[in-house]
């Protein structure tokens, strides 16, 4: 489904990703986590198309992504979610989804179908008419959610989806994701709550400083010393037994 | 769902009717508003008011024209006199040395100013906000200064003058008549194309870039492709208008055709009617061209100056006090009075 191999990225002197090979096979729900500033969505922007690699290769699909061309990527069957979401601000809430259908569904018709079931699957099918100004964090979040599934992706990224939600929220949106595989989609999932993560992801990849420092299931790397020095702590790791 | 299983029905479904203005919808506002233009062109007689009502409908269908590249698009162009002064110069020199009707002269005139502005937007394609907006400005100016030197083609600030012979070929007539109905068959045509691309696919990509670009990529979208045609389209049509302007006056000199009061004139319109909406333009220009004339004709005789000073204190207030144009606070004032009627109240349009 998706290969990185040894891709890596400078701005400047500085390397925000180095060196980062990991393979997704089709419907996996791979998490990555790390402490801030680790790259972990500069390789979103990376795997998507908007940031060039300095070094390596991306594959999508048995093909080499279209570098630069975040457009291209999409089209062929990947979606994302942004950390800040990025919403069409002038547009209503169905509006918004329907404009991710409409590349598949060519009339604003048939595309408002598809969002509408869309909308009703992340659970923010009453706020349809809604103007998007009006929406609260949690709500711009599902949204953000919603437009990145209207896609009808085959691979789905997602940045920090749980950040602002509640807690029912999040349980909500755990149980969202989880069944995307069943759905046919195929998920790699940046996420601090994690609770959520570690819970819901199948393998998990964690990032410091530009590298990759471990990768394995939930349980493995929350026994990590590696990873508990940089990024879960000593706390998590007795939470975790 | 219906329409969906008979095809017959598609056609009617395709426009859909609102009570006050509303994206992709023809509002019974506007088409009242649209009929009494269509009245008043049939039923006016007097000289000087189908002067104005002339000048009035030729500025709301190039205004409109304006808008889908400065409304839609988000690309708020202060260069739009250069595809103005290519439409009207291309159609009057080909008249001129090679006897070609305007007719056809104005659609060569679209052409060279549709790939002017495909050019301009892909040269410019980084430049984002005031950076695009001094560059189409800087674009404008380049135009002009070029149509100034070229002497042997444009007859430089002398400027070029059409024979006032009439002549249906030439597009040059005797009376006003047949000048108010291809003035106001051009406003109704614009009103169209533009109540169409707000329905369209396309539409709702241009909607997309405006709002984010980076969104707009990440679900297939090409900005640079959707900010082109958007670019070009209104050139073209902005050029067709220039055409027109040039066989109703008869002359032509680059210091007025290419000016960037023209460009301002075509952001004002729209910033007061209601950016990025069908019946914005349409309501700034029969706000803002009467009255600039009204008062123009009534107080430029007395203090040297004063109608425009007037006419610049109500354009702040329009827009200080609707920030969503004539068109919003229309919309915003019929949920008030009918809160049941489901009217749409978002604001759509922005400050500029």
């Amino acid at each position: 489904m998706l290969k990185l191999d040894a891709v890596g990225r400078q701005f400047g002197s500085l390397w925000a990703t180095r060196d980062v090979s990991f393979t997704v096979k089709p419907r996996e729900i791979v998490g990555i986590i790390g402490p801030n500033g680790a790259g972990k969505s500069t390789l979103f922007n990376l795997v998507s198309g908007a940031v060039v690699p300095t070094t390596g290769v991306i594959r999508f699909l048995d093909q080499t992504i279209d570098y630069g061309k975040p457009y291209q990527v999409a089209r062929r069957g990947l979606a994302r979610t942004f950390q800040i979401p990025k919403p069409f601000k002038q547009l209503t809430v169905r509006e918004n989804v329907m404009l991710s259908a409409l590349r598949r569904h060519h009339t604003p018709r048939q595309a408002s179908a598809v969002a509408t079931t869309t909308m009703e699957f992340i659970g923010i099918g009453e706020l349809a008419e809604a103007s998007v100004a009006s929406l609260t964090v949690g709500q711009l979040k599902k949204l953000e959610l919603a437009r990145a599934l209207a896609t009808e992706p085959v691979l789905l990224l997602l940045d920090e989806v749980m950040a602002g939600l509640t807690p029912p929220e999040i349980r909500e949106m755990m149980t969202v994701i989880g069944s995307l595989p069943k759905r046919g989609v195929t998920v790699v999932w940046v996420e601090h709550v994690m609770m959520a993560i570690m819970n819901v992801a199948e393998r998990i990849v964690v990032m410091h400083q530009g590298q990759i420092i471990a990768q394995g299931t939930p349980a493995e790397v929350s026994k990590n010393p590696a990873v508990i020095g940089a990024y879960l702590g000593e706390k998590y790791a007795y939470a975790a037994r | 769902m219906v329409a969906g299983r008979i095809p017959a029905a598609q056609g009617i479904q395709a426009i859909s009717f609102s009570a006050a203005p509303r994206r992709g919808a023809v509002s019974i506002i506007e088409i009242a508003v649209l009929a009494s233009c269509i009245v008043a062109a049939i039923v006016v007689s007097n000289r000087y008011a189908v002067d104005i009502m002339i000048r009035t409908f030729l500025w709301a269908g190039l205004a409109l024209a304006w808008n889908i590249a400065g409304g839609y698009a988000g690309l708020i162009s202060f260069g739009h006199a250069a595809f103005f002064g290519i439409g009207a110069y291309t159609s009057t020199i080909l008249l001129l040395n090679y006897g070609v009707p305007p007719w056809f002269g104005m659609l060569a005139g679209a052409l060279i100013a549709g790939c002017a502005g495909a050019l301009l937007t892909k040269v410019c394609a980084r430049l984002r906000g005031p950076f695009f907006i001094l560059s189409t400005l800087a674009a404008g100016e380049v135009v002009r200064i070029a149509a100034l030197n070229w002497r042997t083609l444009t007859g430089g600030s002398e400027g070029l003058e059409i024979a006032p012979v009439p002549s249906v070929v030439d597009m040059v007539f005797k009376s006003q008549w047949p000048y108010v109905t291809i003035m106001v068959a051009y406003m109704l045509a614009m009103f169209a194309l533009s109540v169409w691309i707000e329905q369209t696919r396309y539409g709702y990509y241009l909607f997309a870039t405006r709002d984010d670009e980076d969104g707009a990529s990440a679900i297939g979208i090409n900005p640079s492709h959707t900010r082109t045609a958007a670019m070009a389209v209104s050139a073209a049509t902005t050029a067709i208008g220039g055409t027109l302007f040039a066989q109703y006056f008869l002359y032509l000199d680059p210091t007025h055709v290419i000016s960037p009061d023209i460009s301002f004139q075509f952001a004002l319109i729209c910033a007061v009617g209601g950016l990025g909406t069908a019946s914005g333009p349409v309501f700034g220009a029969l706000i803002i061209v009467p009255l600039s004339e009204l008062l123009r004709g009534l107080l430029s005789q007395s203090i040297s100056g004063l109608h425009l000073v007037i006419y610049g204190i109500i354009v702040i207030i329009v827009i200080l006090y609707f920030p969503s144009g004539v068109s919003g606070a229309i919309g915003r004032a019929a949920s008030r009075l009918f809160p049941t009627a489901g009217f749409t109240t978002r604001v759509q349009a922005r400050k500029l």
